[in-house]
């Protein structure tokens, strides 16, 4: 029973190599034709403005393993941030109090994203669809929907301020997080588990995998960096704001499949939706630096996905 | 004590197990619902109120009714809004800006469906793109297309027949559009339950390999249903602008995910292989009176946001419940 | 068999839901008004001061308010007007959702004997009772020739649009061009849109600035944009200063203008509009006539007369 688990695993951890190609093509496509592109400054714009996308799709593809799905995160960043900001500006607790308890909040819509679905057996795209729902009008509800403002220096220099001109705060956390979880997924029994599930659960439950459980922990992560993200999401505008991140969730799971994910579970990795999330976020940067309508960037962004991820089907299809 | 005799009596016909399948399954929902609705709310029991529900849930209940046959084999099309505004542009731009012939820009705009829907079909069965990700970038494309076409204008003031459509009541409670929805209903069920293509549909959901194996022309099948998918939100698309008298590009934003919810509700289930156009239609009631119990209730609308996420879980969850008391399938971790 | 067991059931089930029907009937009190507020989305700011305003007054009054919500959808904004009709209300204040009015919710109150007030936009084909709204075409205006003061006529201008296409980015867009046309020396080196969305303008501006280090004016055509373009800005630590005016005047943003992170905006009067609303469709089911419009100018804010606008919000 394991070693079937491992060739699968043996197999598939490649995957998403074909985003790497498409990922250098644009970027060798853009030093040509686009002089503002070539800089260390707008490469570490480009780092910037992937952040929070980048954080909430770490916790997205580890779900999408299993075979799940999450499309609260947006919603759930706004009800974070908003308990975020609400603690600090209108209770004046301490900011490390009001950021714990704010990324709590994107903890509990996790937990009852993974009760629903595995206590109530609720299919994943139902739950997140309706915790998408509540969890907005949540936001509404603690802000009164208004926004909250003007936080302390500090907080947003967080994002703003670039140490040793390389990186921020948020996006060396982001790169720490996606290190991390990296190496967790492919070295640690916990990463494994995950796969295994996503694979087979009748097959994962026989193996001694605490399905149930497990399945819960990663809507939980899910929930607790969609958490993390609003905290961020909050420093970069230095105001907290209910309506935050609306839509954000087509382009976390895009980044995640055009990683080279599967929705039906079992494939993934970390790395590869990180080349997801960098493939939308110079896509678009691209696309703004050479002036394109704003609307002919959505029909490029669709072709782009497409391309993308037909290159990865095509390869594998072997 | 009568009903479960009769039930008991039946339960042996085939008409029997129907019957005890739907009231256990999403009707249970929708009459909990009904009930207490009628309970609380003034005018909500009101047969105008009635023929107003059947009106509003057309839309959706359209794009419910094509997202069921792509649930049904095992796929998801995230570009029906975006079709949907596409269309009702399309017919827009050929009516006012081309000045050709109305009923000639609806079959223009109508035929945005097909088209959307072939290439999404194309992409699933020949590159083998997951559906989510082909209808992705639809979405996109679509989206895109529809706001480039008069650089994000909208179009307005359509001809009072067109209109009429929407809001003529024949008979005194039923309109063209009523009458264009129960007609892609009644042929939605033949199709999927006495067709042979119908039935392949859903075997191809069940497993393409089998499906395969047993001389199904799977690819084919799997471009039928995007095609009926993208054909009826561009139907969509055309009743959206009799109803609203304008067609903008924004149209249809986020109607992909409430389609998606009501053909679950329904009892249509995400991993394919089963799809229930009868279902739907329940579906559809459950969102419309939904949404109308709450506003006649005068609720506020962040409440209202919750409560229809709490709503569309429970509804599921009852779904959810009888069918695993009913030994049916065992749920997958999806 | 089974197809017209299912079938049957379902009818059978809303024939006895309508029979029911015929028996129970909601009854109005009598006294009371009960009036529709249909907002396009409270999400954003300006509609949610207008509705605060609508609920105070109504508060105050004990009028019935029930207020709807479209999520800027269309069709659900004339299902939502459908119901309020059902629930019998006396006077309806439409705000219109969509890029930009249908005309079908009036049309319908109208064929309801419902006056309706038309708030911040307006179907062209048919008008409401009466039309409440800020001249954003003059306020921007008035904006635009305010900066070309403050920058002396010469600079590289960036706009970053609303939702192309909403009435209100038309209307800003014209007055900004109106103004900029008058002196040559304003040059327009970048637009782009950002649907009103503070994240995506920060990302935008930094783009813009990224390809044009020379911006020496931003307009953000609402405040939130404008704030995002501000922080872009702010972290691009640029050899010149940029200056950087929005539009609306939101709470939150009048008191980042005093403190300094962006230079004006157009505070436009929501809690007059909201009153003006409330009074008109008063007066508009007691029979009273109404002018056909009641435009309200946004008036130029800059750090030094916000401090009122913070004390008393017009």
């Amino acid at each position: 029973m394991k070693k079937r688990i491992q060739t699968f695993l043996m197999k598939y951890s490649s995957s998403g190599k074909g985003s790497l190609y498409a990922l250098i093509l644009m970027v060798v496509f853009l030093i040509a034709t686009t002089p503002s592109f070539v800089s260390m400054n707008n490469f570490l714009n480009i780092i910037d403005q992937i952040t929070i996308n980048g954080i909430m799709a770490i916790g997205v593809t580890l779900v999408i393993i299993t075979g799940g799905i999450d499309l609260s995160v947006g919603s759930v960043l706004a009800f974070s941030m908003m308990t975020f900001g609400v603690l600090t500006k209108d209770a004046s607790l301490p900011y490390v109090l009001s950021i714990t308890i704010g990324i709590l909040a994107g903890t509990a819509c996790g937990l009852v994203n993974g009760l629903l679905v595995t206590k109530a057996k609720i299919p994943p795209f139902i739950a997140t669809l309706s915790m998408l729902s509540i969890a907005r009008g949540l936001a509404n509800i603690v802000s009164g929907n208004t926004q909250r403002y003007d936080f302390a220096f500090w907080f947003s220099d967080l994002s703003g301020k670039r140490y040793f001109n390389l990186f921020s705060i948020t996006t060396t956390l982001l790169l720490v997080l996606t290190i991390l979880f990296a190496l967790y997924m492919k070295y640690r029994e916990g990463g494994k588990r995950i796969y295994a599930i996503g694979f087979n659960p009748e097959v994962a439950r026989l193996a001694g995998v605490k399905v149930e459980r497990v399945t819960t922990m990663v809507y939980v992560i899910s929930g607790t960096l969609a958490g993390l993200a609003g905290i961020v999401l909050n420093s970069q505008l230095s105001s907290s704001q209910p309506y935050a991140a609306v839509g954000y969730e087509l382009n976390v799971i895009a980044a995640v499949v055009i990683g080279g994910a599967s929705l039906s579970g079992g494939i993934g990795t970390i790395g590869g939706t990180f080349i997801g999330a960098l493939i939308i976020g110079v896509l678009r940067n691209g696309l703004n630096l050479n002036g394109v309508n704003v609307f002919m960037q959505q029909v490029l962004i669709g072709v782009v996905i497409a391309i993308t991820v037909g290159i990865d089907m095509l390869r594998s299809r072997k | 004590m009568v009903k479960r005799s009769a039930a008991s009596a039946l339960s042996g016909t085939s008409a029997g197990k129907t019957l005890r399948n739907i009231v256990k399954g999403p009707i249970v929902g929708l009459l909990a619902i009904i009930l207490f609705f009628a309970a609380v709310t003034p005018g909500f029991f009101s047969f105008g109120n009635f023929i107003n529900i059947f009106n509003q849930i057309a839309i959706w209940g359209v794009l419910a009714l094509g997202m069921t046959f792509v649930i049904s084999t095992g796929g998801v099309d995230l570009s029906v809004g975006c079709v949907l505004g596409l269309a009702s542009m399309v017919m827009g731009y050929a009516a006012e800006y081309l000045g050709l012939p109305f009923p000639l820009a609806m079959l223009l705009g109508t035929l945005v469906g097909p088209v959307a829907g072939l290439i999404n079909g194309l992409l699933v069965s020949k590159v083998k793109l997951p559906p989510f990700i082909a209808t992705l970038s639809m979405f996109y494309v679509a989206r895109g297309l529809a706001n480039i076409i008069t650089d994000g204008d909208q179009i307005l003031n359509y001809p009072a027949w067109f209109i009429g459509l929407n809001y003529t009541r024949y008979l005194g409670f039923i309109t063209v559009s009523g009458i264009v929805f129960l007609l892609l209903v009644g042929s939605s069920q033949f199709f999927l339950t006495k067709t042979g293509a119908g039935r392949n549909l859903l075997a191809v959901g069940g497993s393409e390999e089998v499906a395969r194996l047993s001389g199904i022309n799977v690819d084919r099948h799997l471009i039928l249903a995007y095609v009926i998918s993208g054909t009826f939100a561009a139907i969509a698309g055309i009743m959206i602008a009799s109803r609203v008298n304008a067609s903008e590009p924004a149209q249809g934003t986020t109607y992909e995910l409430y389609a998606i919810a009501i053909a679950v509700i329904g009892g249509t289930s995400l991993s394919g292989g089963e799809g229930s156009i009868i279902g739907t239609l329940i579906g559809a009631f459950i969102i419309g009176i939904l949404n109308n119990g709450l506003n006649l209730n005068g609720i506020s609308p962040f409440i209202q946001t919750i409560l229809v996420g709490v709503i569309i879980v429970f509804a599921v969850g009852l779904d959810m419940f009888s069918r695993t008391r009913g030994g049916s399938r065992p749920q997958h971790a999806a | 068999m089974k197809t017209i067991g299912k079938i049957f059931t379902v009818m059978a089930v809303m024939l006895v839901i309508m029979s029911g029907s015929m028996f129970a009937q909601g009854e109005k009190e009598d006294g009371t008004l009960t009036i529709g507020l249909a907002v396009p989305n409270l999400q954003a700011d300006f509609f949610s001061q207008i509705k605060d305003s609508v609920v105070a007054q109504a508060a105050a009054e004990g009028t019935e308010l029930i207020i709807v919500d479209a999520k800027n959808d269309g069709a659900t904004q004339v299902n939502q007007v459908q119901d309020l009709i059902t629930r019998k209300i006396d006077g309806l204040i439409y705000i219109p959702a969509g890029a930009t009015a249908a005309s079908v919710p009036v049309q319908l109150a109208k064929s309801a004997d419902i006056p309706v007030i038309c708030v911040d936009r307006f179907p062209p084909d048919m008008r409401g009772d009466t039309f409440i709204a800020s001249d954003s075409v003059e306020s921007a205006r008035i904006l635009g020739e305010w900066v070309i003061e403050q920058t002396g006529g010469v600079g590289r201008v960036a706009v970053i649009h609303g939702q192309m296409g909403t009435t209100p980015q038309v209307d800003r867009t014209k007055g900004w061009e109106t103004a900029m046309a008058t002196a040559p020396g304003m040059v327009t080196v970048a637009e782009n849109s950002a649907d009103w969305d503070q994240a995506k303008a920060f990302t935008v501006a930094q783009d813009m600035l990224q390809k044009d280090p020379t911006i020496s004016v931003f307009f953000g055509q609402c405040d939130t944009m404008a704030l995002g373009a501000a922080r872009a800005v702010e972290l691009a630590n640029l050899d010149h200063d940029v200056l950087v005016v929005g539009f609306d005047g939101d709470v939150a943003a009048l008191k980042e203008l005093k403190n300094g992170v962006f230079d004006a905006t157009c505070t436009q009067q929501t809690q007059l509009m909201g009153k003006l609303a409330y009074e008109s469709v008063k007066k508009a089911i007691a029979g009273e006539s109404l002018p056909q419009d009641q435009l309200q100018l946004a008036t130029l804010t800059t750090i030094e007369n916000v401090e009122g606008f913070i004390a008393n919000h017009p």
